[in-house]
């Protein structure tokens, strides 16, 4: 990797400024996903500025009406937090069915928001000269390429990369925010967070330069306490999705009926995926086995596969049906 | 080379046979067992290989102003510096696996391929240069794998078109009443030890190279860069103590070694070259994507009459690497007419190598998949269509077997299996959304036999000292030579070390074909035996020494003290007897060469840098390891996601000289098996001809949560025609017939054959 | 060719209880600190980008991948290797364990391995075998030694249950 400037900021407004002293520099946290990329030659930043040990960040409040993470605390912290745990099993599950326990004791929550798309051609650029996210205009080896592992909802001509992410998944189920600061705070629902390739795949978060995520906020709900992650992978561990599901389920007092329902996928589409259509063909109906298939067939509608990548058409609906049926219960 | 003597059965039930735990185990578990790439030299610098990134053409200008550019870079050599080398002649007459030498033209034969080696004060100089070079192409068409359109099969350069067999295939064939055809194809798979290749080089004021390098063969690699440098073996020194991981892309010395070396000459300092993960997924360590057609013909109760074998397999532009699949079909059974043909594709590759079980993995993949097909087709339990079918002699060489409990291993794996409670329909068990299938495969892996030397030293103290060149690649080499020599000895196995992995020892051919523990238990026992009489002749006969005795055979060793056998003396130690004769050590160096071969430098030399030696374990009898494995499968029938839940292998493998280590062995080749059968596979982008998935995130191999328990059984009795001690082979058979058994399972899980490995969701699905 | 540019003061990184002082730029990461410039070899590089394990070693007792950690970030901060876990010559419970159960065979994994499943035992995963399996599954071991590492682990969690941990 290409040299840098290292600096490690003690106080927010030190680390913002940092960033906005430097032209090309970038916040290093875990640096799974940073480093990881420096190697690759993706990430070329002139400067890092280090926001490990800045204070404060890292605290992680489950209170009855939300759930609010500090951007720096660990995915591992997170996972095995005592109440999440107990009380909020998705975002716990999404959280160690990722990486590996190395890894999740490095990586921040943050910086979970802001991991890049796997994609072989995207990882390589001395070799594969098109790719549009790094070199808009430049084209997508992917799209007639190896595309197993790509995604078929939410693709453009331009891109057809996969997001990576599992807690995303949940967070956009269950409508979470995402609190960056640049001197003044901002609050972005989840659902702007992440953004589709369009024309401009290398744009993938609405952040401004040298704004700093602070904080995630999940609002608790019914649903929420009654959740899973199911993450369906080649091999048991440390892969990332083939396709995955975060769902939700809150009945009604009849214990039969659907109040509130979440869904949404992992692995198989350019953003974290909320299955809007799946949640309102089940809201007012009776939650069964017959039912919840036929509903988690809408999930994958409107896909578009590119060769390699079909089968997660299939698979996709699947994975939502099995993770509804085991909230549900009945599996 | 297989008989023994007598005394080698006494050395039974001291050391060898018992499962002691590993003698290099502090060393590894504290991190101090010191591998390539850990050795600090003075004024050492870092080299970084440029790899061309088309498949086929021609280097047009190569730019390195900008990579000149960056601090702490002293030399960038590309072909142009016009570094002359020799070639290596290739196994099996001597001792490199690619004919390919970097830097030597202008010619792209595979994306990957070296094109520049920047050499740079610290690694990350390095790296940040060669990401610097600017190369211009002019790319000529590749073809990218074996089912590239332009691909086309050629028979094998210098091989019988014809193939080879017995009997009358066709004929047999035309009136066999059953008959199975099925093509079963295997993608190119990696050997991947978690050590990564790389090498440290350094060449001496006179003259002299000194390579630090993982190696199954450090002999072999002395030969390769003798030949490469045109410089005499005994000025080249490859040291290699520890290998971290083979499974046969260490076998021959690649690229990387030599351009190191070559580094380290021209800049006339030390040089240590890291290959990065994907370089050696770009670089080295393949077996070729493969394509068997099988067809199995049998009479109506199950009674084989012909198998027919046709393989094809991909090779470089280069090399006619040829990894045939048919060894296994040869041997299983008792089938009367029997026919193989080869044939080969040119892709644009680095020539292809072993992966363990060369041949054997996938032909055992095949010819058992076929097997069970048949048995389904006959309505036949699988091993009882396997029996019907055992061949109580060699079908085609008409020899008697040195030891063949197969059977045995059939009932033993069964029983522990509990194979008889499985209900023979496919889809006929399931729980909740899994389908639950078993099944089974047996394997079978050759016996082969190369000579070795040892040198056995006891010093004035008691200790011993056991050397040789040959490897340990995590097999047990330092522990069950220690085993050995404190058996042939006579003293306790603590007091006894083994050095290994450095020419500057005695010499030993490859860790490969699983040759070496058997081979060089040989020779440690036969110079240990030579230590000990020598030792035993001073008893009788020095004038120092304590004892009436006058004939070495009155002695016996025991717990490293000389005691005369009638008791007319008290026990001595060895450190004290040592003293009472004056000697300061007792040094023996022997061969297990034939004797009318044992004088001859140059024959030694071919035994231990070359393949020519390597053969058969025995003239009269066909000596193979056998085993029979049992998998229980679960399938989400949602996903199509497979999970091996129980492995049962029960093995032959003859007499086991420490069957801990012998039990990781087979364990391990399980494992791996589950990984060629569920998980790995090499992705090519066909418009680059490149490996896109040349890192351990997506070339998917098993994890810890993917292995469930796994029970192995020894059926195996000492087989004396398979070497000195009574071992077979052990440690690539474990890696034979678990494809197929998975496959197999799968089959009976779900009802679907698949016939393309890896079997993968969406194949299920 | 120009000089190589090293950061002016270096970096002061706590290894094993010991202080060492590194010249070395930024983009050096802990795995390179330790194995080129502080000569511990014991930690080792398997795939150099997050993906093997081999590499695991402890920052404040956490188990990280030293490979994808600058040493920059890790400046005062206790790191401990597999060179450090065996306390005045007496292997730790879980490296008895690994020899006593053939955990390994080749043993590049192995230090990561060590360093994982001491982790491993200290945030309470070994409970059953299906937990440690889980929670050591970002080592990668291609001798396949996984069924006696799952052994080993529980053994040594067992041992170190019982007060026998360091030093037995």
């Amino acid at each position: 990797m290409n040299n840098f400037e290292y600096v490690r900021a003690t106080a927010i407004p030190d680390a913002l400024r940092a960033v906005a002293d430097q032209a090309g520099s970038r916040f290093l946290a875990g640096g799974t996903t940073m480093v990881d990329l420096m190697k690759c030659g993706v990430e070329v930043p002139s400067a890092l500025i280090d926001i490990t040990r800045l204070p404060g960040l890292d605290t992680i409040e489950a209170g009855p009406a939300s759930v609010r993470i500090g951007a720096l605390s660990r995915m591992s912290d997170v996972a095995d937090h005592p109440t999440i745990r107990k009380e909020f099993p998705v975002l716990s599950e999404s959280l160690w069915r990722g990486a590996s326990a190395q890894l999740r004791n490095m990586a921040t929550i943050g910086g979970n928001l802001m991991q890049r798309t796997r994609c072989s051609y995207f990882r390589e650029p001395g070799v594969y000269s098109a790719c549009n996210k790094r070199n808009p205009g430049s084209g997508c080896a992917a799209l007639e390429g190896v595309n197993r592992g790509h995604a078929v909802l939410g693709t453009s001509p331009s891109c057809i990369a996969t997001n990576p992410g599992d807690f995303a998944v949940a967070l956009v189920a269950f409508d979470a925010a995402v609190y960056v600061e640049n001197g003044k705070p901002r609050r972005i629902p989840i659902d702007d967070f992440f953004t589709l390739p369009g024309d401009t795949p290398d744009v993938e978060h609405p952040l401004s330069p040298g704004e700093l995520i602070v904080a995630v906020e999940i609002p608790t709900s019914p649903a929420l306490r009654r959740s899973h992650y199911l993450k369906v992978r080649d091999r048991e561990s440390y892969e990332f999705a083939v396709a995955s599901a975060a769902v939700g389920l809150e009945l009604e007092a009849d214990g039969r009926t659907i109040r509130d329902v979440r869904v949404a996928l992992g692995g198989i589409a350019t953003r974290p995926w909320r299955a809007r259509t799946v949640e309102a063909a089940l809201v007012g109906r009776t939650f069964d086995e017959p039912t919840v298939r036929a509903a988690s067939r809408l999930a994958t509608e409107g896909a578009v596969d590119h060769g390699e990548d079909r089968f997660k058409i299939d698979l996709a609906p699947r994975v939502v049906a099995r993770a509804l049926l085991t909230v549900g219960g009945t599996s | 080379m297989s008989t023994t003597s007598s005394e080698s059965l006494k050395s039974n039930g001291a050391f060898l046979g018992r499962r002691i735990a590993r003698a290099d185990g502090v060393a590894k578990v504290t991190g101090r067992a010191d591998y390539a790439l850990e050795h600090d030299l003075a004024d050492i610098v870092h080299a970084v290989i440029v790899e061309s990134i088309v498949p086929s053409g021609r280097i047009g200008k190569i730019d390195l102003a900008a990579a000149q550019t960056i601090p702490g870079v002293l030399r960038i050599l590309t072909h142009a510096d016009a570094l002359p080398l020799k070639s290596c002649p290739m196994v099996p007459a001597g001792s490199v696996m690619e004919s390919f030498l970097p830097l030597q033209d202008d010619r792209i034969r595979y994306n990957g391929q070296p094109i520049a080696l920047v050499v740079a004060d610290s690694f990350d100089h390095a790296i940040e240069a060669a990401g610097g070079v600017r190369v211009d192409y002019q790319a000529e068409p590749a073809v990218a794998d074996i089912d590239d359109p332009t691909a086309r099969p050629i028979d094998v350069p210098g091989a019988p078109s014809s193939g080879m067999g017995r009997g009358d295939a066709k004929g047999a064939l035309a009136a066999a009443a059953v008959r199975m055809e099925a093509t079963y194809t295997t993608p190119r798979e990696y050997s991947c030890p978690m050590e990564p290749l790389g090498t440290i080089a350094a060449w001496g004021t006179d003259g002299d190279l000194t390579v630090w390098m993982p190696s199954q063969w450090a002999e072999g690699a002395r030969r390769a860069f003798s030949e490469w440098f045109a410089i005499p073996m005994e000025k080249v020194r490859v040291i290699s103590p520890f290998v971290g991981g083979g499974f046969g892309v260490k076998v021959t010395a690649h690229a990387d070694a030599l351009l190191a070396a070559m580094a380290a000459r021209e800049m006339r300092r030390p040089v240590k070259l890291a290959l990065s993960r994907p370089q050696n997924f770009t670089g080295n360590g393949l077996r070729p994507a493969i394509r068997q057609n099988l067809t199995l013909g049998a009479s109506e109760d199950g009674k084989l009459q012909v198998i027919i074998h046709e393989n094809t397999s991909e090779t470089s532009v280069d090399d006619d690497y040829v990894e045939g699949g048919a060894a296994t079909a040869r041997v299983m059974y008792a089938v009367p007419n029997l026919s193989s043909s080869q044939k080969l594709v040119r892709v644009n590759s680095f020539t292809p190598s072993w992966k363990r079980a060369p041949g054997e993995a996938i032909g055992a993949y095949a010819l058992e998949s076929a097997m069970d097909e048949l048995a389904y087709k006959l309505k036949l339990d699988p091993i009882e269509l396997r029996l019907r079918n055992y061949a109580s002699q060699d079908p085609e060489s008409a020899k008697p077997w040195s030891t063949r409990r197969l059977r045995e291993a059939y009932d033993a794996g069964a029983r522990a299996f509990g194979w008889e409670r499985r209900s023979p329909e496919p889809r006929s068990m399931r729980d909740g959304h899994e389908l639950i299938g078993w099944g089974m495969a047996g394997g079978a892996f050759p016996n082969v036999h190369t000579p070795g030397e040892a040198r056995v030293t006891i010093a004035a103290d008691g200790s011993v000292d056991v050397a040789s060149s040959g490897a340990d690649i995590g097999g047990g080499t330092y522990t069950i030579l220690a085993q050995t020599a404190a058996d042939a000895l006579g003293v306790p196995f603590e007091q006894v070390r083994v050095r290994l992995g450095d020419t500057s020892l005695p010499r030993a051919p490859v860790a490969g074909v699983s040759q070496i523990a058997n081979l060089l238990t040989g020779a440690v026992d036969k110079t240990a035996r030579a230590a000990r009489e020598e030792l035993l002749t001073l008893a009788s006969s020095h004038a120092g020494s304590p004892f009436k005795a006058k004939r070495a055979n009155d002695f016996t060793i025991k717990d490293g003290k000389i005691a005369p056998t009638d008791g007319s003396a008290e026990a001595v130690m060895i450190s004290e007897f040592m003293r009472m004769v004056g000697r300061d050590r007792i040094e023996v160096t022997r061969n297990t060469m034939p004797a009318d071969k044992a004088s001859s430098e140059s024959e030694q030399r071919d035994a231990y840098d070359s393949f020519k030696y390597m053969g058969p374990s025995s003239a009269t009898h066909a000596t193979y390891a056998w085993c029979a494995q049992f998998v229980e499968v679960r399938v989400d029938e949602d996903y199509g996601t497979v999970r091996v839940r129980r492995m049962v292998g029960a093995f032959d493998c003859g007499r086991l000289y420490n069957p801990k280590l012998a039990e990781s062995q087979w364990k391990g080749g399980m494992i791996m098996g589950m990984g060629e059968a569920l998980l790995e596979a090499i992705h090519i982008d066909r418009r680059y001809a490149r490996i896109t998935n040349n890192n351990l995130a997506e070339y998917v191999v098993p994890v810890n949560a993917d292995v469930p328990d796994i029970e192995v059984i020894s059926v195996g009795e000492p087989d004396f025609h398979a070497s000195a001690l009574g071992g077979k082979t052990v440690g690539e058979i474990g890696v034979v017939g678990a494809a197929a058994a998975i496959a197999n399972a799968v089959f009976h899980a779900t009802g679907k054959r698949v016939r393309d490995l890896p079997i993968t969701m969406e194949k299920l699905m | 060719m120009a000089k190589s540019a090293i950061a002016d003061a270096g970096i002061r990184l706590c290894i094993n209880g010991s202080e060492h002082l590194l010249q070395i730029e930024p983009r050096v990461t802990l795995l390179d600190a330790l194995r080129e410039y502080a000569h511990l070899f014991g930690t080792k590089k398997g795939c150099d980008q997050g993906q093997c394990g081999a590499c695991t070693v402890h920052v404040d007792g956490r188990r990280v991948l030293a490979c994808l950690t600058l040493a920059s970030q890790v400046e005062g901060l206790a790191i401990t290797t597999i060179e450090g876990l065996a306390v005045n010559g007496s292997l730790h419970a879980v490296q008895e364990a690994f020899i006593r159960h053939d955990a390994f065979q080749c043993g590049y994994c192995t230090s990561g391995q060590i360093m994982s499943a001491v982790a491993c035992i200290n945030e309470g995963r070994t409970g059953s075998d299906t937990s440690i399996r889980e929670y050591m599954s970002g080592n990668l071991c291609r001798c396949g030694a996984y069924p006696h590492i799952v052994a080993a682990v529980r053994d040594a969690a067992q041992a170190m249950d019982l007060g026998e941990g360091r030093g037995r």
